[in-house]
């Protein structure tokens, strides 16, 4: 299961929002990799903070998410919401 | 001496004046060759680490909170950062291997770090930035497992420039704001995490000034102009000068007037008691509004009366220098949203539209609010307290104002017979439906004021839910149907004999000023660090002028159009 959508953090990826998006990917069995669509950098895991800092992905940039396991899409939406949601409104959310 | 300016990155629109301390933390990646390996003990060297680790985790989650109570929880985000890095599986699986090769446990975490930071080294803008953070984070280990000692950065004397390469997140946590006057690094920009806390804790800082800075030597004086962008080493009298005056505007200790002499009161919204001394240091005239959600939340029961006089005291004696400083507390306003264990809320029926502020004070919750009020009623009592005011939120019909106001009476009498000390303080309604906005001048008559919660009431007014992103176009406080309603509050307000505050985000913002004191309103609260720019604003408005604005701004009938006005 896959989904691929663009970045809304206008900073993208860096402490925190990458901080919320690893803690949540580790609450997930399922695998989970992300990738930067236009990067030549591979896909790195979801639950790893260096890989996923280490894309460099900015806001604008297209992500390609893909997960496998019994809570696949239960993680990709809870994953997408937070690549969804600009940084300053991240701490009301309501996370898993 | 000649003065010496510095150019560098301002990272706070402020200016400060004191005396220059270097800060050389202790260089621990400075490990020697390792031991062959030989003679080390592997499985004893992986438990060294293991236990390091534990430690940092533990250190970061401490500096966590502190800098959640003093700062905010956006800024404490970036320790949870650190947290997933000090676990990364990458990191862990570097460690390991590096033990393998048998070197022991600090060579080999400097050895698992190296990749990484040269990875972000490498990368573009805020990322170069995770460079830092790891070099904190393996620096923080290599502490831990060389035993090395801390600098104290929390035990500086009063007025002190804090001089440095770099301040990494651990080091900013320990710094005390009301000693350091200013903040000088060779490295970092706008966004490193040192600026973002300088810029919320109000200390002027200058970034990225570069080597130039080694040649300020200890102790000399130094002038910190963080909206200027420069440092200003031996500063000539004209220099200094400037640098205090500029320091006492940034901050108005007295409360203003507009440029005609209308008084407006500035307070500070609150969520924790330790929020207080920082609202107190940026000149806030008192407290609008108090939210205790705080003492009720993260917890398995609800805090007894005892509890709560004493965070309720706490607030109003920190305050207790202002001039009669006004506190207004407003009793537990929770909903579905706002979980809390113990209460048992239902998401859907305590919901925006469902059961939630008074609605469960007066219902199901009914002991809490008594105990609250009991506490706030004491607490009126002291001296401190004074200035106590309680507000409501929620209300939506005069049958409820009514019942709460007859706990109010219930409670003294409760008090009365035990024979406690106890006041009436003042009493007000939060409002934020559109319903209490048409009640305003039935409140006014039975309470001594009206507060107005901009965030809720935009979102009741436009039928368009807070935490919906597509949303967001409704959710403007300046929407001409929301400042409809904050008119017609106010009018029916003063007509009824109470006074007019604004809580909501709305009032903290200094280009709605003028707006808002020509809407009629008594009292504006917001975050602390708005507070010096909303009473500059308020100085140079004219009330009559600003009348006018508001006057114009709910003639048109669109958005747009109010946006074209301001």
């Amino acid at each position: 299961m896959e989904r691929t959508l663009t970045v809304v953090p206008e900073d993208g990826l860096h402490a925190r929002p990458a901080a919320t998006f690893v803690e949540t990917a580790s609450n997930f069995d399922a695998e989970i990799t992300v990738k930067a669509v236009d990067g030549n950098r591979p896909a790195v895991s979801a639950d790893s903070m260096l890989g996923v800092t280490g894309l460099g992905v900015r806001g604008g940039d297209d992500v390609r998410l893909v997960a496998e396991g019994p809570d696949a899409e239960a993680a990709l939406d809870a994953l997408s919401a937070i690549l969804s949601t600009p940084e300053d409104e991240l701490d009301d959310m309501e996370l898993p | 001496m000649t003065e010496r300016r510095l150019e560098g990155v301002g990272a706070t629109p402020t200016v400060g004046l004191g005396t220059a301390r270097w800060y050389r933390p202790v260089d621990v990646t400075d490990l020697g060759e390792p031991p062959a390996p030989e003679s080390v003990d592997t499985p004893a060297e992986r438990e060294r680490f293991e236990t390091a680790q534990t430690e940092a985790a533990a250190e970061i989650e401490a500096e966590r909170e502190r800098t959640r109570e003093r700062v905010g929880d956006s800024e404490a985000k970036v320790f949870d950062a650190h947290l997933q890095f000090l676990r990364d599986p990458q990191i862990e699986a570097g460690v390991d291997e590096a033990l393998e090769d048998g070197l022991p446990a600090p060579h080999a975490v400097k050895a698992a770090f190296e990749g990484p930071i040269a990875q972000f080294e490498g990368m573009e803008g805020m990322m170069a930035e995770r460079a830092d953070d790891l070099r904190d984070i393996r620096d923080r280990l290599l502490r831990l497992l060389t035993d090395s000692g801390r600098t104290d950065l929390g035990d500086l004397p009063d007025n002190s420039v804090v001089l440095a390469e770099l301040l990494t997140p651990s080091d900013t946590a320990q710094l005390d704001p009301d000693a350091i006057a200013g903040i000088a690094t060779m490295k970092g920009g706008r966004t490193a995490h040192a600026a973002i806390i300088a810029r919320s804790l109000g200390i002027p800082a200058v970034v990225g000034i570069g080597q130039a800075l080694e040649a300020i030597e200890d102790k000399t004086e130094v002038v910190v102009d963080g909206e200027a962008g420069v440092v200003i080493a031996d500063p000539d009298e004209s220099t200094r000068t400037r640098a205090k005056e500029s320091t006492q505007t940034s901050v108005i200790d007295e409360s203003v007037s507009t440029s005609d002499g209308t008084e407006i009161e500035v307070a500070a919204n609150l969520g924790t008691p330790a929020e207080a001394q920082p609202a107190v240091d940026q000149g806030a005239d008192g407290v609008g509004l108090f939210r205790t959600e705080f003492l009720f939340q993260d917890r398995t029961e609800a805090p007894d009366e005892t509890e709560q006089y004493e965070a309720y005291r706490e607030v109003c004696e920190t305050f207790s220098d202002c001039d009669e400083p006004r506190i207004v507390v407003r009793t537990l306003d929770v909903g579905g949203d706002k979980p809390i264990d113990y209460l048992d809320l239902d998401p859907e029926e305590n919901g925006f539209l469902g059961a939630r502020g008074i609605r469960l004070s007066l219902d199901e919750h009914a002991e809490l609010f008594e105990s609250q009020l009991r506490a706030l009623l004491r607490v009126a009592a002291t001296t401190a307290g004074a200035g106590l005011a309680v507000m409501f939120p929620l209300v939506s019909t005069v049958e409820e104002l009514e019942a709460a106001l007859a706990v109010v009476d219930s409670v003294a009498d409760e008090l009365e017979s035990e024979n406690i000390e106890y006041a009436i303080p003042e009493l007000g309604v939060m409002v934020e439906t559109p319903a209490s906005t048409y009640l305003a001048d039935a409140f006014a008559e039975r309470v001594d004021f009206l507060s107005i919660g901009t965030n809720d009431l935009t979102q009741y007014i436009q039928s368009a839910q807070r935490d919906l992103d597509r949303m967001s176009d409704y959710q403007d406080p300046l929407a001409p149907a929301v400042l409809r309603a904050v008119d017609r509050t106010v009018q029916a307000g003063h007509a009824g004999g109470a006074w007019v505050g604004m809580c909501g985000e709305m009032a903290g913002d200094p280009e709605l000023t003028e707006l808002l004191v020509g809407l009629g309103l008594d009292e504006l609260s917001m975050s602390a660090v708005t507070v010096p720019d909303v009473k500059n604003a308020i100085r140079e408005t004219d009330t009559e002028a600003a009348e006018e604005l508001a006057e114009s701004v709910l003639a048109v009938d669109t958005l747009a159009e109010v946006q074209e006005l301001l």
